[in-house]
């Protein structure tokens, strides 16, 4: 997936991390769990290992 | 009537020489394709039609994807009345050193076990399938290993222009690099399109080896070089052992639902509006922390492969074709069988919605 930009979401109501926004090249929004099985999730990281930045929750 | 004898000896050899209850490749026969059965202006990779069938492309023209549904030839004759087929629309009659065009299959190491990768008693492969192509000569069929990156490649021909032919194709044991037992792609078999130079300079290799790029796709002719050309496959089936194609034996067929079931491990789409252009469906919501959130706790059809990616979130009031659409669209306590999915309706008049998504725990 092209990823333009990553940004998290917290459980409603709650200060706790429940998955990213990923906003692909199309602007299309994914929803991307926390779960290192998912493939999207690990190119995620690959994208922060390749320097980039998550952004913060609302 | 007359009566033939059965062989019974043939019969149990097939059954021994086939331990796998169910084909090990899922939608060999392309029967299954929810997300669409047809897209177009393909130039990136990805799943476009027939589920658990990737498309691998860098910089090797313009595509067309489509299932298709067949009526006539020697495919058809054999029992298969869908297959995937991939229509040049835009021609690169000279692919760039690092380009690529590949239809792939991606394989969870848990489900390729029973091949003994990495021991002495390592099995041999056969992959059979039916292949109409408009480009005729050689073609190379690849054998990925993922955990210890290591390959085998054998080529076959495509002899007649637009006609469906039947290949078999045999790759060695691997008494080398077992596959690691777990949820995540291990293998993959590679169908190349068309290959630069990067992968195509050096000796084809038909013996397993650590991968080098310039001997996986030794020969492969270059489908993207003409906008007549058409690619298409179904009866795709991998078998453990050695068969010709006299002695491989038949393609398992399994019911659509079980198929679908299968491939629902993977992705599945109950979207409203989304490419795939389901029928959505009517859920009542369940209000939490804040009236105006409204929530669709939704259990997936089956198991899926890991906690999937959510996309196409939509919940629209009253009718589907409404255009009253919630906002802050989200997915919430994302399991590998649930999903909350919730949206904000800021006049929170209404007491029931349409929702859909699609939900991908792809490799």
């Amino acid at each position: 997936m092209d990823i333009k930009l990553v940004k998290k979401v917290n459980h409603l109501g709650k200060d706790i991390l429940g998955c990213y926004a990923l906003t692909d090249t199309n602007d299309k929004i994914h929803h991307v769990p926390l779960d290192e099985d998912n493939t999207d999730y690990q190119e995620i990281l690959q994208w922060v290992a390749d320097g980039n930045t998550i952004q913060e929750a609302d | 009537m007359a009566l033939s004898k059965i062989d019974v000896g043939n019969m149990l050899d097939d059954e021994i020489r086939r331990p796998n209850a169910k084909p090990l490749i899922i939608n060999g026969n392309c029967a299954i394709s929810q997300r669409s059965t047809s897209v177009t202006g393909i130039t990136g990779g990805g799943y476009n039609t027939c589920d658990r069938w990737n498309l691998s492309i860098s910089s090797a023209g313009t595509w067309t994807q489509t299932q298709e549904s067949l009526t006539s030839g020697d495919a058809h004759a054999d029992g298969f009345s869908k297959s995937l087929k991939m229509d040049n629309t835009t021609a690169d009659g000279s692919l760039g050193s690092g380009d690529y065009n590949q239809i792939t299959y991606k394989f969870e190491g848990q489900d390729l076990q029973l091949l003994k990768k990495g021991t002495a008693n390592a099995e041999k492969v056969t992959v059979g399938f039916w292949i109409k192509a408009t480009k005729t000569g050689t073609n190379i069929l690849e054998f990925y290993d993922n955990t210890n990156t290591r390959q085998v490649s054998q080529s076959y021909t495509v002899s007649s222009a637009d006609t469906w032919e039947y290949k078999v194709v045999n790759f060695p044991a691997d008494t080398t690099g077992a596959l690691t037992n777990d949820n995540a792609q291990q293998s993959v078999l590679v169908f190349w399109l068309g290959a630069g130079s990067n992968f195509s300079s050096g000796t084809l290799n038909t013996s397993w080896a650590s991968s080098t790029n310039a001997n996986r796709a030794v020969g492969q002719v270059n489908n993207s070089d003409s906008t007549s050309n058409n690619w298409e496959i179904t009866g795709v089936q991998l078998e453990v052992g050695e068969y010709t194609s006299a002695t491989i034996p038949p393609f398992q067929h399994e019911s659509y639902g079980d198929s679908l079931a299968r491939c629902q491990r993977y992705y599945f789409s109950d979207a409203l509006y989304s490419s795939g252009g389901n029928t959505g469906l009517v859920e009542a919501f369940a209000p939490t922390n804040d009236n105006n959130y409204k929530h669709i706790f939704k259990q997936f059809p089956v198991p899926m492969r890991a906690a999937p990616t959510i996309s196409n979130i939509d919940f629209r009031e009253d009718t589907a074709s409404s255009t009253d659409a919630l906002s802050q669209l989200s997915a919430d306590y994302v399991t590998t069988l649930t999903a909350d999915l919730y949206g904000r309706d800021d006049d929170a008049s209404e007491s029931s919605y349409y929702h859909g998504a699609d939900f991908s725990a792809e490799l």
